[in-house]
């Protein structure tokens, strides 16, 4: 009975990480990914043999299909013209540079503190990437919301 | 001119694809009975985690190798109804390339002597 929990709470687990795949891909496979998971264990258990080893290793097995999956479903919506896919892509990668010249700014406008070193040509800039970054993410923003409402609208 | 186009079979296969396409050549099984029978015809070389062989899986569907089965129970495990697979035309003809091309590559190696006649997993 111990045991059948600990499979039931391991399933559970797994099946929060399938979570993870690329809709597709889930509405495909997680029902049958979860199924074999279970199987697995359940042979190993019989078999007297270890579980921790196999659920370590297929969470990170699992994890790695995961990110496959994801640059798999980014090369092939680029190559189909998925606009809402790029248009995402871009908008991640604007916020993700506009948050990391932020973290460089303040970081170093508290190491310039009390030195009196001019930082303005650095910082103005990274301030104006910023800018652009932010304005990059709106109008991917934007663009998606269309996209979508869009590709809704049609047949 | 007329030019002889050989049929898209997609060989060379990656391993995977070619020990689930030779678990498929048989019969008709649900993803832990491909992984079983994938690890009995390799002699427990080759096993593959849940991720790999349904990584696996997905691009031998969109590639037309193998076609998905009705869902059903599986008489020798519990009462879950199972996705079962099958493999396709194409999935046969596949096969029967890539095991061509390595009966080729064998006869040269026995040909040339570096490996003997009865040549098997981890032999």
């Amino acid at each position: 009975m111990a045991s059948d929990s600990k499979l039931e709470r391991s399933r559970v687990w797994y099946s929060r990480l399938l979570g993870f795949y690329p809709q597709r891909f889930r509405d495909r496979f997680a029902e049958g990914m979860e199924q074999t998971f279970a199987d697995v264990y359940r042979e190993r258990r019989a078999a007297g043999r270890g579980v921790t080893g196999f659920v370590f290793g297929a969470f990170a097995e699992t994890f790695i299909g995961i990110l496959v999956q994801h640059v798999e479903q980014m090369r092939s919506s680029s190559m189909t013209r998925d606009t809402s896919g790029v248009l995402k892509t871009v908008r991640l990668g604007a916020i993700g540079l506009a948050l990391l010249l932020v973290c460089g700014i303040v970081t170093v406008m508290v190491l310039a503190r009390g030195t009196g070193e001019d930082i303005t040509g650095v910082v103005a800039p990274a301030l104006l990437l910023v800018i652009v970054s932010a304005v990059v993410a709106v109008v991917t923003t934007v663009a998606a919301k269309r996209a979508g409402n869009h590709g809704a609208s049609r047949p | 001119m007329l030019r002889v186009v050989p049929p898209k079979t997609h060989a060379p296969l990656t391993p995977a694809v070619l020990h689930i396409l030779l678990a498929l050549a048989a019969e008709e099984r649900h993803g832990y009975g491909i992984m079983k029978q994938v690890q009995a015809d390799s002699g427990g070389q080759v096993t593959m985690g849940p991720g790999t062989l349904y990584g696996s899986l997905n691009r031998m569907l969109d590639a037309g190798l193998i076609r998905e089965s009705a869902r059903r129970v599986d008489p020798e495990m519990d009462d879950e109804r199972r996705i079962y697979y099958r493999i396709s035309a194409l999935g046969q003809t596949t096969l029967k390339a890539e095991l061509e091309r390595y009966r080729r590559v064998l006869t040269v190696a026995q040909q040339s002597h570096i490996v003997g006649k009865g040549v098997a997993y981890g032999q």
